[in-house]
């Protein structure tokens, strides 16, 4: 099974991946980051940090443009992808393998993930 | 409804990213990436369609006066074939757009200004026609203008048989690859290069024939994206952004541009000289940011913990590996070149470095400059 068969997407680009332990990986679609274009900025939160499903929890840079990162759970954060803080132009590669932004404790309702969509739905949408 | 250029099918045959700017449908960026095509204009040569700009012919027997009676700039000693880079205030100084004059024949002008105040020139020029015999002719439409830009291009365009020549900031007639055109060596970049001026129904094949014949130049399509960053690097401004109705020249940093004994009346000729004099309410500063942060549009600025401006116009700069910003202040002397303010990112101020204009000095000056 392809990482996009196991990941859910978000309305604001971010996915959420199970990894089946109680925790879960969040990162940005390639579809975001295409959009973004050149990356030269990544801020990420420390880890301990807890946020409510859609609340900002970081920041990405294109030369272009600055966006706001979201939560698309409620969760905890326990580890944070700082290899990727010091070189962002990585994200241009990957999303997931090498360019994931953070992991998390849930700790909100499954049914916070209610409206979050298939990766097949969310291409669909945006395009 | 949003408006194409000529060369709009190119762009999309070419992969470009295409936006809405200035209710024009244009190409931010072709198939690689801003930094390689920023890159790709400073170290070659680089295409841009910027056939949205303005074209607007001005002609008459008091085409001079006329002129003269709209922008600060002495538009009499502007002689035959040569521009110069001019504002055009309203009555309070402020700016209404920036623009090119340049001067055709005897009683013959050109003006090239900005399409998102396209419009706005038009009506303010025939509101301040005042009886004189002056004829105001918009041909925006019928003009393609394709921007080449580099160290490079020079030696493309003598390749493609125009007269290279040509000083800086002077527009003459030639031929491209048999086309003819108003060559003018001018830009947008703060590289040497060309503004080419041809009939709507030339542009393509010119288009094509140009990215053919650059090939062994290296040259790329440039889009929107590697433009803004190319001019913020230049620190030349950009209408909207750096430069508007609330703003006048000197607070834009364009005091150079202002000739201090022009005799002629203008709109807002008071304002601007007692600018001149002594200084405006607010200054444009150039930043370099001290982290990695970046600065942009309208983030505030801070200095000694007190508000004192805004950014106008923000970007990393591919050329300086830094971060760099241009900002509106409070007109103080303690705010100056090697000062330090902040600059409020997502509710943390980050510190900032006053540094000159521009950030990225032109290496190869041509004869003119």
């Amino acid at each position: 099974m392809g990482i996009t068969e196991k990941i859910l997407c978000s309305s604001t680009h971010e996915y959420l991946l199970d990894n089946e332990d109680g925790t879960f990986t969040i990162g940005l679609t390639d579809y975001a980051v295409e959009q973004l274009g050149d990356i030269v900025f990544l801020e990420l939160p420390e880890t301990g940090t807890e946020f409510k499903k859609g609340e900002s929890f970081g920041a990405i840079e294109s030369v272009k443009a600055a966006s706001e990162i979201y939560m698309p759970i409620s969760g905890k954060v326990i580890e944070v992808n700082e290899t990727l803080v010091e070189t962002p132009e990585e994200l241009n590669q990957d999303v997931y393998e090498n360019g994931w932004l953070i992991k998390v404790e849930a700790t909100g309702d499954s049914a916070e993930m209610n409206d979050l969509m298939e990766y097949e739905d969310y291409k669909e949408s945006v395009h | 409804m949003t408006k194409e250029t000529y060369l709009h099918d190119k762009h999309v045959a070419l992969g470009a990213k295409m936006v809405d700017f200035a209710g024009w449908h244009m190409p931010v960026q072709y198939k690689t990436s801003i930094i390689e095509e920023h890159n790709t204009v400073r170290n070659a040569v680089g295409l841009f369609d910027v056939s949205h700009m303005g074209e607007v012919f001005v002609s008459g027997k008091d085409a001079l006066k006329f002129l003269n009676s709209v922008v600060p700039q002495d538009i009499s000693k502007l002689t035959y074939e040569k521009a110069v880079y001019c504002q055009l205030p309203n009555k309070n100084g402020g700016l209404i757009d920036d623009l090119i004059i340049y001067k055709l024949g005897i009683t013959e002008y050109l003006i090239i200004c900005n399409a998102s105040r396209l419009d706005e020139d038009l009506n303010w020029l025939v509101r301040n026609k005042r009886g004189l015999d002056v004829k105001i002719d918009n041909q925006s439409h019928n003009f393609s203008l394709l921007a080449v830009q580099g160290p490079k291009a020079a030696e493309l365009m003598r390749k493609m048989g125009l007269n290279t020549n040509q000083e800086s900031f002077t527009i003459k007639t030639g031929e491209v690859a048999g086309v003819k055109v108003l060559a003018s060596r001018t830009g947008y970049t703060g590289e040497d290069g060309y503004e080419i001026l041809v009939e709507n129904e030339f542009s393509e094949y010119l288009w094509d024939k140009i990215l053919e014949d650059g090939a062994e130049f290296g040259i790329k399509p440039i889009g929107l994206g590697a433009r803004d960053t190319l001019r913020l690097e230049a620190a030349l401004h950009l209408y909207g952004n750096d430069l508007d109705e609330t703003t006048t020249p000197i607070e834009a940093g364009l005091s150079w541009s202002i000739p201090k004994d022009k005799k002629e009346d203008y709109n807002g000729k008071n304002v601007i000289m007692e600018q001149l004099a002594n200084g405006g309410t607010k200054k444009l500063i150039a930043l370099k940011m001290l982290d990695k942060s970046i600065a942009r549009h309208e983030y505030e600025v801070y200095f000694n913990g007190e508000k004192v401006g805004h950014i106008t116009s923000g970007a990393p700069s591919p050329t300086l590996g830094a971060n760099i910003a241009l900002a509106y202040v409070k007109n103080l002397k303690e705010i100056c070149t090697d000062s330090i303010v902040q600059v409020m990112i997502r509710e943390k101020l980050h510190d900032a470095l006053v540094v000159k204009k521009p950030f990225v000095t032109k290496r190869n000056k041509v004869k003119g400059e």
